[in-house]
This record gives C-alpha cells, sequence and structure tokens, in this order.
C-alpha cells in the first residue's frame, strides 16, 4: 500500500469525490495539521471556553500531537501510518502498530493490526462544526487497517481502545466490545475478527 | 520494494518456526517479520534507558528480561 484511490462523501454538495489514501504522514501532512486542522479546532476551543463548556465536552482528541506521535514511532517497523487527503486538503490520518496481539478468548495471542490513532480533520466532525463537510473518512481508514493486516498476514484482524463519543462508530463497524481496559485510561477495547473484517469491507460506508 | 533473501536454519531453529507458524495462525516469513519488529522495538526502547519484564497475571511479581 503505497497510494490508492479511494472515495468520500461530501455532504455538503451530497457527492461521492475522489481521495487519496497515502502511506505514510509525512512533513507537509504536519503541516497541514498546523496550518488547516489546528485553526478550525482553536477557533472552536475558543467557542467552547466562552460558553463555559466543561473539559470533558471538548472535541475528544484535541489534545492529540501527531508530529509528536510521529516522531516518538520514527524507524519503528511495527508502526505504520497513513494520510486520507481529499480537494488538496488532509482529511484524516491514522497510525497503527502492527506488533500487538488478540484479546477474543477463540483468537488470543494471534497477531493484528491495532490503531493507535485515527483523527478526521476538525471541518469533518460534528463536535467541532455545524455541518460536517465529508463522510466516510472514518470508514477508509478502518478499510486501510483492515488492508495492512492482511497484508501483515493477520487476516483481517484490528483492533482498538476507542475515546468515549467514538463508540457507537466502532460498534456499527461491527466490532466486537470487550470492555472497558482499567489498564489504558479506562477506554474501551473494541475488535474486529477476520470474518467481522469481511463482512465490514462488504458494507456501504458508515 | 521486497527483497528475497536465503536463510539457513539448524533443525531446531525450523521446528521452532514451524511450531509459531501453527500456532500463530501465520506464514514462515511473517513469523520472521514480526519476529525482527519486536527485536527492533526492543532494542530501541532498551537503548533509550527502558527496561524489559515480565509481570506474572496472578502474582503480579516483576521478572526483569535480559537482552544482550
Amino acid at each position: 500500500m503505497a497510494s490508492h484511490q479511494v472515495i468520500l462523501f461530501d455532504q455538503l454538495t451530497e457527492t461521492y469525490v475522489p481521495a487519496e489514501l497515502i502511506e505514510s504522514i509525512d512533513e507537509a501532512h504536519l503541516q497541514a495539521v498546523d496550518t488547516t486542522w489546528m485553526p478550525v479546532l482553536l477557533r472552536r476551543l475558543q467557542q467552547l471556553v466562552d460558553q463555559g463548556t466543561p473539559r470533558a465536552d471538548w472535541p475528544q482528541s484535541s489534545h492529540w500531537d501527531w508530529r509528536q506521535k510521529t516522531e516518538r514511532i520514527r524507524g519503528l517497523l511495527a508502526f505504520r501510518t497513513l494520510a486520507l487527503t481529499c480537494n488538496g486538503q488532509l482529511q484524516g490520518l491514522m497510525q497503527v502498530n502492527t506488533a500487538s496481539v488478540s484479546r477474543i478468548p477463540d483468537q488470543t495471542g494471534k497477531h493484528l493490526t491495532y490503531i493507535d490513532y485515527l483523527e478526521s480533520a476538525p471541518w469533518n466532525r460534528l463536535e467541532v462544526v455545524t455541518q460536517p463537510k465529508f463522510k466516510g473518512v472514518g470508514s477508509v481508514l478502518m478499510r486501510a487497517a483492515i488492508e495492512i493486516s492482511h497484508e501483515e498476514g493477520f487476516q483481517g484482524r484490528i483492533g482498538l481502545h476507542s475515546l468515549p463519543r467514538s463508540e457507537p462508530f466502532y460498534g456499527r463497524c461491527g466490532m466486537s466490545d470487550l470492555g472497558i481496559d482499567g489498564n489504558y485510561e479506562n477506554l474501551r477495547y473494541f475488535e474486529m475478527t477476520s470474518a467481522q473484517a469481511a463482512t465490514f469491507s462488504g458494507k456501504e460506508p458508515l | 520494494m521486497k527483497k528475497t533473501m536465503t536463510l539457513n536454519l539448524t533443525d531446531a531453529e525450523m521446528q521452532v518456526l514451524e511450531q509459531l507458524s501453527g500456532k500463530k495462525d501465520l506464514t514462515k516469513t511473517a513469523v520472521l517479520r514480526q519476529a525482527l519488529k519486536l527485536y527492533q522495538l526492543v532494542d530501541v526502547r532498551l537503548q533509550q534507558g527502558g527496561k524489559l519484564f515480565f509481570e506474572d497475571d496472578a502474582t503480579k511479581e516483576k521478572a526483569e528480561l535480559m537482552v544482550l
């Protein structure tokens, strides 16, 4: 997987548009986070501060620092990163770990692709803007994680810890909910088996 | 771009590779690629001053794994 053509749904024009999935996250993508994502996010955070909104209700990944995350894994074979672009803009980012193992009882110890981080651009998220632009960023990146799982020989198995407001999305993806993980910031852990991955890959974008 | 190499293993090494391949449901190539990833990960963390421990789930007893 070096670069793939994919499709996103533009919710403002109600049309499907071509997008590009690129391996891996490079300096231009990190600069796009600084120059295009952050101004939108910071504007929203300022609104929330002005409204006195509790921090728990702020956009849930607003503290993520992609430059720091990618720097931490530079050169490590176990990690792979992806960027999704459309209309000349960065629409999503993902980091996966391919040295992780399954927790589902009948496949315990078998390898899977673990999604460390997955984030859509702020203008695609209802928690940031009132009319999100593109739909399908999460689904495209989930499919990419499944594809990486196949490439690594893991037969589509993937896993992740979900931020609280993303839990319904991963449920709709057909992942198994293995409950709150007390050893990982009390986040809920989800896993997708090979069979669930095959079903999800055949679905329309969520 | 993938590159091909010939790997010479003893009978014992091949037996372990085959066992892991079956147990992990991976091809032998995939097992070796996983081993390389993990070896690199551990090596980098140790170079950064980290230590590698195994923890007994029941007793919470920790044993440091010496990696030379």
